[in-house]
């Protein structure tokens, strides 16, 4: 009974967000061509992003540092189709999806066999020689990137100058689709094959789980996701480069949204990417004159604080407030 | 042939001092399974202090490690204090992400303070000094950090296998909760863990000042390396780092001067890659 | 419970919105904001801050009474009869999709009239592209990527010396060495960081050196920011070119140079691109070991003695001042692109970009500040009159040793070995 109420007041505030989210751009001058129309994007691309993170390391445990690989896959995916292929980032986008998805197989299957802080290095590693393969290999640009041409605006090219309303409302569809994976996932006995897998391999295994399945499609759906994201990244800057695709700094962003959110909690790369996203952006555009790096000195300490005081991050907040709120209730009852 | 001398002596001498930054990670990590992800960060803060010595007090850097040491010594523990002790144990990447937060805050601290300036002391005891070995040529400052190296590994190996503090290190690390029971303070065992591995990286970077530009960034690509030498020499093994470290600097070197440079960290990724899916523990694990 | 749940989530999302809201600028009457778009943190964030200095300093220039320089706009008080230049400042962090959405902002929320930037090729390139896309105007100052002028854009103007005009500068240098001197130069190595920037200078050094019938005996990238540079200068030992082209920027160019000194080897001579070599500060730190080393250059205080003196006259009143040190090659273009825009405006006689980019692509602009003395240029936006000098530097002066006309002392040719020094 609790459990069916409480699924009706997720979906409620779930669908509730979405009608707010898509009716925005439709309200004259709140996306446009403004500011605040580039952060509530970035908002809902890195949530997404987080997102796909957060199946493989949130609900399945395996803690990835290397998913810029995959972002950076897709990303130059799309961007070859346009610049090399003079195509439509509409062929390129899924074949990078495919590409990540294949490449994170290959990758992980033998990287699963590492445990804790060992398959955290090696991600480390596949990142740094990723990003420098990249850096010499000139069929995709090497360290020169790929410079999209001016195309006209529109959905087919999938670019826009004048709006933000067209990126918005790809960034928002790309957020349903993955927050809808998760959801779906949440709900079926993929969830819960996921949540066994991270409770411990053994456990999984003897209760008839094919672990190392379980982790390869995880993977596999969590690299195409981050792939798709990066697909859009390239459309909305024009460029891509190795190091600003496939950079450590890029695969902490996965890493950092999601943790501050909450670690394997659905609304946790949400709320991650709504307090990380505009920290970054309006500390960027309006406090650079305190001196260099100081948002990101702000940011040093929110991540410290937060792993001391609360690894559950918001998410963990939240659920304290209303713990206690409720253990008082009952309590004067 | 001379190509290959002196291409063999970089590489050992580039990999004793990886061996220097890494002994420290290599003992946080084997005692208390953590990694310190501002490892590099700690290197940068070192040679900050021993650049700041020479241009100020003008101490040369050869003396000035020592003040490189003491301090890290101190920030380590401080480290263990405030943040390690109260993430550990909480989620399981809960220290890793939390000293990752140290060393965005210590990075743009230095940033924001000292400029992204690159700073090289001038005119250094050791400074440009070397001589002629086997037809290669050696730089002595560079000879100094290693032999340097082989010191503090073997004083640490020493510490470890020969002291009384040492086999406490060692209970502590085997099982922390039996050590409590035989009498072992294990907090001030973290501690000390903590501030040695901080007194070796303060020491490296101290004698690095000598012939490295310090600037915000420096520490970066040396906390990659370093977390790559202890991955793969295996879980807290000293000897393990120290052999992993002269690995990594020999493949650095001959594909940077055989291959192509631009090739050489892909190599040392790639090789550690393989050895770490042959041997998930490292070479020197168990 | 649950309804407690949802409602802190809710409160959060309030919050998380408010922070969003943002103080909008309300812009005064007769003021014209330009942005000055610049890496001020970051690895290059110390460029950055000179060049956003330098932008300031001309602004200065235009905005105050300065009847003691000779130069354009410099003696009234302000321009168009009153409106005053407002420097809107902007980060890009040395990241392009920073620079893209810093450059949207300006553009979109804080209506900039043009933007000066980027320092960073890789990032004036998408910065230059949300401009263009918007037509609105983009100055150029100091960055050297040939490609940026490449591109057929119509509303961006590009004040520094391409890396392709500077190699066959360079290339000329050589061959005027081998004819002059007897120097005996007939092969070439490239040393340069992996970047965007190192990769371009070292293709046209690389166009340059064909043409002119140099064999190219090394060809050596490496990652910046390295550990160390012994494999990459051990290369270059071994293949001995007589000549070595350089693209290492700070911290990596002082570590080139002592890891030389380290292996007791130098080329006959060796020519540096926009680099750490410029850095006096760098240079500083090196010391004797950077003697006889070579750089192209746009400035130098004793260039700017001789043949800038309103240069000199506005450094001392407003660039010093901000930044505790003199112009340097990099940052004076971009006071040089504001002055340039400047005066665009002012002979079309209104706030108006169409107007503005007209006269920008089709007249000829006198500049204090520039070498040649004169600013114009070329349908697809690189200023024809750029030049830049071929220096060596000695106890820390640079010496102007090519072209010949700016010549001012003999080189040093060969270099002298390290264990003659």
């Amino acid at each position: 009974m609790v459990t069916a109420m409480f699924k009706n007041k997720a979906d409620k505030l779930w669908y509730g967000f979405l009608a707010v989210a898509v009716i925005l751009p439709f309200v004259p001058g709140v996306i446009g061509g403004s500011f605040f129309g580039h952060v509530a994007t970035m908002i809902l691309l890195y949530a997404a992003m987080a997102q796909s993170w957060n199946i493989i390391s949130g609900y399945c445990g395996q803690t990835s540092f290397g998913h810029s690989v995959f972002f950076g896959i897709g990303a130059y995916g799309a961007a070859l189709a346009v610049v090399n292929f003079n195509s439509l980032p509409w062929y390129g986008a899924p074949l990078g999806m495919l590409a990540a998805a294949v490449v994170s197989v290959i990758i992980s299957y033998p990287c699963f066999k590492l445990k804790g802080h060992y398959f955290a290095i090696a991600t480390f590693a596949i990142v740094e020689i990723f990003n420098r393969l990249f850096m010499i290999w000139d069929r995709v640009g090497g360290a020169l990137g790929l410079d999209y041409p001016i195309l006209p605006d529109g959905w087919k090219n999938f670019s826009w100058s004048e709006t933000k309303n067209g990126y918005y409302l790809g960034a928002l569809a790309i957020f349903v689709l993955v927050f809808s994976v998760v959801r779906w996932i949440e709900k079926n006995r993929m969830g819960y094959y996921l949540k066994a897998v991270r409770s411990g391999q053994e456990t999984a295994e003897s209760l008839g789980v094919n672990s190392t399945f379980v982790k390869l499609s995880a993977m596999a759906l969590s690299a195409s996701l981050a792939a798709l994201c990066g697909a859009f990244f390239a459309q909305y800057n024009y460029r891509v480069d190795p190091p600003m695709v496939m950079s450590l700094d890029m695969s902490m962003k996965f890493v950092l949204i999601t943790i501050l959110g909450g670690l394997g909690t659905f609304w946790g790369p949400l709320l991650g990417a709504l307090v990380l996203i505009p920290l970054q952006e309006y500390t960027r555009a309006y406090l650079s004159h305190l001196g260099a790096g100081v948002d990101l000195i702000i940011f040093g300490l929110i991540i410290i604080i937060v792993m001391i005081k609360q690894p559950l991050g918001i998410m963990g907040i939240i659920r304290y407030f209303t713990k206690r709120k409720t253990a008082k209730i009952e309590g004067d009852a | 042939m001379d190509n290959f001398v002196q291409v063999l002596i970089d590489g050992i001498l580039s990999g004793l001092l990886y061996a220097l930054v890494a002994a420290g990670l290599s003992l946080m990590w084997g005692v208390m399974d953590v990694i310190n992800f501002a490892h590099g960060e700690f290197l940068m803060v070192a040679m900050y202090l021993c650049y700041w010595i020479g241009e100020i007090l003008g101490i040369d850097p050869l003396f000035s490690w020592i003040a490189g040491g003491i301090f890290l010594f101190f920030v380590g523990a401080l480290t263990y204090k405030l943040i390690i002790k109260n993430s550990l144990g909480k989620a399981a990447m809960a220290p890793l992400l939390a000293t990752f937060g140290l060393s965005m805050l210590l990075k743009n601290f230095c940033m924001n303070r000292f400029t992204p300036n690159f700073r090289l002391l001038s005119g250094t005891i050791m400074e440009g000094k070397t001589f002629q070995f086997a037809g290669a040529i050696v730089s002595v400052p560079q000879l100094v950090t290693a032999i340097f190296s082989l010191v503090v590994l073997l004083g640490v190996y020493w510490l470890i296998k020969k002291t009384r503090v040492g086999w406490a290190i060692q209970a502590t690390a085997m099982d922390k909760e039996a050590a409590e029971l035989m009498g072992i303070d294990t907090e001030n065992i973290y501690l000390l863990v903590f501030g040695i591995g901080g007194a070796c990286v303060g020491v490296a970077g101290g004698l690095m000042t000598t012939y490295l530009a310090v600037h915000p960034e420096v520490g970066s690509l040396f906390s990659l390396i370093a977390f790559v030498v202890v991955a793969l020499g295996g879980f807290g093994s000293i000897p393990g780092a120290l052999f992993a470290a002269l690995l990594i600097g020999l493949v650095e070197s001959f594909t940077g001067f055989y291959v192509a440079a631009v090739v050489k960290y892909v190599a040392v990724f790639a090789i550690y890659l393989v050895v770490i899916l042959i041997r998930p523990k490292g070479l020197f694990g168990w | 419970m649950q309804l407690r749940k949802r409602s802190m989530i809710a409160v959060v999302l309030v919050l998380s919105l408010s922070l969003m809201i943002c103080a909008s600028a309300f812009a005064a009457d007769k003021v014209i904001k330009i942005g000055a778009l610049f890496p001020l943190t970051g690895p290059a964030a110390v460029s950055g801050q000179n060049c956003v200095n330098s932008v300031l300093a001309a602004a200065d220039v235009i905005n105050m009474k300065n009847p003691e320089i000779n130069a354009p706009l410099a003696a009234q008080e302000g321009l168009l009869n009153g409106y005053k230049i407002e420097i809107v400042k902007a980060d890009h962090q040395g990241k392009p999709d920073v620079a893209k959405s810093e450059a949207e902002r300006l553009y979109n929320q804080e209506k900039v009239f043009a933007i000066i930037g980027c320092y960073n090729s890789s990032a004036t390139k998408p910065a230059s592209a949300v401009a263009e896309r918007a037509k609105k105007i983009f100055m150029c100052g100091c960055s050297s990527s040939a490609a940026l002028t490449e591109r057929g854009y119509k509303y961006f103007f590009r004040h520094a010396p391409t890396d392709a005009i500077e190699s066959d500068e360079f290339v000329e240098y050589v061959e005027y060495l081998n004819k002059e001197k007897k120097a005996g130069i007939k092969t070439l190595g490239l040393i340069y960081e992996n970047t965007e920037f190192g990769k371009h200078a070292a293709e046209e050094a690389q166009r340059a050196a064909k043409k002119a019938g140099l064999k190219i005996v090394a060809n050596v990238p490496f990652n910046n920011g390295a550990t160390n540079l012994n494999s990459e200068v051990q290369t270059l030992k071994a293949a001995n070119p007589d000549a070595v082209f350089g693209a290492a920027l700070g911290g990596d160019y002082s570590l080139w140079v002592r890891t030389m000194k380290q292996v007791n080897w130098l080329p006959k001579i060796a020519i540096n691109y926009c680099t750490g070599y410029q850095n006096p500060a760098v240079q500083k730190e090196l010391a004797a070991d950077g003697d006889y080393f070579m750089g192209g250059m746009g400035y130098s205080p004793a260039l700017a003695k001789e043949f800038m003196p309103e240069a000199v006259k506005i450094e001392k009143k407003y660039y010093t001042p901000r930044s505790n040190q003199a112009f340097d090659s990099d940052s004076i273009q971009e006071a040089v692109m504001l002055l340039v825009l400047a005066q665009a405006i002012e002979k079309a006689g209104a706030v108006d970009t169409e107007k503005v980019a007209a006269i920008l692509r089709t007249e000829s602009f006198p500049s204090a500040l520039s070498l040649s003395g004169s600013v114009k240029f070329n349908p697809d936006g690189q200023n024809a009159n750029a030049l830049s000098v071929i220096t060596q530097i000695k106890n820390l002066d640079y010496n102007t040793v090519f072209p010949l006309k700016y010549k001012k002392a003999d080189p040093v040719f060969p270099m002298t070995p390290w264990d003659k020094r």
